[in-house]
């Protein structure tokens, strides 16, 4: 699979978003600065950067508690982003949601629900209204291996089939459901086998290779579009950190996937082999893009918290919750 | 001059559903059962045939995703009416009432709106048993966002569903069974009757009753029969029940300065508790007793008549709580 030079610079940049994003606020974690609790998308950036290049602005997404770098490729601005994650006032919803809320209609996120697989089942509703409207566009959900387990996550696929809703399923699987192993709790290892049981395509694809996970989505959205209901992907891949940041798995699945599968060095090489660009000018996306990340970071370190007021607000459409 | 005609709560809720269908192509309804049959207890009825399909949709016994599809459709500017078959199956779809429509519109600050309606029939007293029989709010009064609407008498039945789904917040709208086949003169027309807004639907000067759902016909019945006694009780029927009308009801008890609080559900951590509990923190000097509560025993609904009836308060236990306030 082949897909556009300028295109794959672009997601190659898109995917250097994710892991700068990432990185800087793993660093801003550790010092303290960024409250509650941290899930990175570290190793996961193909398949995020995959999915963000195929949606636009009216469809509507459900990221999951990985896509911080995602949540900015689908349009909001970083720093928002940034501030949201510390939980300042400048954040995408006024600090109130945090890493695992994030919600921005204007590009289509539709935020991240942190019972996590429980959106599998809002975006029906979210296709369902698109279909009773006649519009073409999509609800994207983005789950992971573990929420295959939950209820929700099969109801769904039942009803979007059943309805021929247009939803794209994006299974993350990324090996684990924290500690768990996905075929040590669940009857197959390949989720998209119980997709393919709700009689909807369904494909299991590498979701550390940027083209085929670029290029899979892209065919899946397209067959949406057409009218065809839903679609369901899997990506295998694998997250960097483990639980939480202890790790537990063994050497030598780590050395695999962080060295000799890892999705930006792969896609750094396909580039350089095919001679779409030279080491010096990845070196300088790279740079451009780091750089534009602690532009962020600075903005929200430097964010006030916060009005207190917004501890209230917006509980009820239309009225006030009493304060004393 | 407004044409009404005598129709049971079925009838009234059905001819809400009814208007707001035709007036506004937002609205759509779906659950188990509620298309061509028209619904367990009928409440949809003929809706399947004038609106089609697409609009009163029957869903697989899968309750998490039927309000999930609500809430999601909502979030693009539907106004979906899901309903439940019984209150006692909001257990399987719980998370998604609580953690996702009631805290949408707070955690992301006010971005997106859950105005979706769940419409399910509540209560006990027929012999439906542990899992047919609940009075539900109870699990549901700690649910900041969430609103509970119950109405006692087809009239307001009517008004409060249409006026649920023109707001804008997530409502939790309960019909009680024992009240489907009571009769009333009903508007034909569209009305609308406000949320949050208790009703004083007997007035009275030494004790007030608070209520809701079945338990305001109980009051009334036990008003009647304290009126022979001497006893004159003013009935208040909260008609939302959460949040619930704080200014009508310390209105009222402050001029009585009794108050008894009847609902069905059991006594621990329900509404009871949280309407007698602040009575007594805003009325104390007031009080001339203790607020009393009637409420549901501590234990599931059997199955067995008998039994259920000795779970489930009634006019008697009112009228007894109401007598230990003016003895007291």
């Amino acid at each position: 699979m082949t897909i556009d030079s300028d295109l794959l610079l672009d997601l190659y940049r898109d995917m250097w978003v994710i892991r700068s994003f990432e990185f800087g606020l793993e660093r801003e974690f550790k010092r303290g600065n960024v409250p509650g609790m941290l899930h990175t998308g570290l190793g996961q950036e193909a398949v995020q950067a995959a999915i963000a290049r195929n949606l636009r602005h009216t469809d509507a997404f459900f990221p999951d508690h990985r896509c911080h770098g995602l949540l900015v490729l689908a349009g909001t601005p970083g720093e928002k982003i940034m501030a949201e994650l510390f939980g300042k006032a400048t954040g995408i919803c006024s600090g109130k949601g945090g890493s695992l809320h994030s919600a921005d209609p204007k590009v289509g996120n539709f935020g991240d629900n942190a019972i996590e697989g429980s959106m599998m089942a809002t975006a029906l509703g979210v296709g369902l209204g698109f279909q009773l409207q006649s519009r073409d566009d999509l609800a994207a959900v983005i789950v992971g291996d573990g929420t295959s387990g939950r209820g929700e996550w099969h109801e769904s696929l039942n009803l979007a089939a059943t309805w021929k809703l247009p939803v794209l399923y994006c299974c993350i699987n990324n090996g684990y459901a924290i500690s768990t192993a996905v075929g040590a709790s669940h009857a197959t290892e390949n989720l998209y086998e119980f997709a393919l049981a709700y009689k909807m395509p369904a494909v299991q694809v590498d979701g550390n290779d940027i083209v085929a996970a670029y290029q899979t989505t892209r065919e899946a959205v397209e067959s949406i579009r057409n009218g065809n209901g839903p679609y369901f992907v899997e990506y295998k891949t694998w997250r960097w950190q483990g639980i939480f940041s202890g790790e537990f798995r063994p050497p030598e699945e780590i050395r695999y996937w962080k060295e000799e599968h890892e999705p930006i060095k792969m896609a750094r090489e396909t580039i350089l082999d095919q001679g779409i660009a030279d080491e010096a000018s990845l070196d300088k996306i790279k740079a451009e893009v780091d750089a534009e990340v602690e532009n962020w970071i600075r903005f929200a370190l430097e964010s006030p918290p916060p009005d207190p007021a917004k501890a209230t607000a917006n509980v009820y459409v239309g009225w006030e919750v009493e304060t004393q | 001059m407004t044409t009404t005609k005598r129709m049971s709560m079925v009838q009234a809720l059905n001819s809400a559903l009814d208007i707001m269908l035709n007036e506004n192509d937002k609205v759509f309804l779906l659950g188990e059962d509620i298309g061509h049959m028209g619904g367990d207890f009928g409440v949809t009825r003929g809706l399947f045939k004038k609106y089609g399909a697409e609009r009163v949709r029957d869903t697989p016994l899968s309750e998490a995703a039927i309000i999930g599809t609500a809430i999601g459709a909502a979030m693009v500017g539907m106004r979906p009416v899901p309903e439940i078959m019984f209150a006692d199956f909001l257990g399987t779809c719980y998370d998604q009432i609580v953690n996702n429509g009631a805290k949408m519109h707070y955690m992301f600050d006010g971005q997106f709106k859950s105005p979706i309606v769940i419409r399910t029939a509540a209560g006990g007293g027929f012999g439906g048993g542990p899992h047919h029989s609940q009075s539900v709010e109870g699990w549901f009064m700690n649910v900041p966002g969430l609103v509970i609407v119950g109405p006692a008498n087809p009239y307001d039945a009517k008004g409060l569903l249409i006026t649920s789904i023109e707001d804008d917040n997530p409502i939790l709208f309960l019909e009680h069974k024992a009240l489907y086949r009571k009769k009333a003169e009903v508007p034909l027309d569209k009305y609308t009757i406000p949320l949050r807004k208790a009703a004083i639907v007997r007035q009275g000067a030494d004790v007030t009753v608070v209520a809701s759902m079945k338990m305001v016909d109980e009051a009334l019945a036990a008003a009647v029969e304290l009126e022979a006694d001497g006893v004159s009780v003013e009935v208040v029927d909260l008609r939302t029940l959460r949040p619930w009308d704080q200014e009508t009801v310390l209105e009222s008890v402050a001029r009585t300065g009794r108050a008894v609080v009847a609902n069905e559900a059991p006594k621990m951590g329900g509404l009871g508790a949280d309407v007698s509990a602040t009575i007594s923190e805003e009325l104390f000097s007031k009080l001339k007793a203790p607020v009393l509560r009637v409420a549901g025993l501590d234990a599931p609904i059997p199955f067995s008549l008998p039994l259920e009836k000795i779970i489930l308060p009634d006019k008697d236990d009112i009228k007894q709580a109401v007598q230990r306030t003016l003895d007291y």
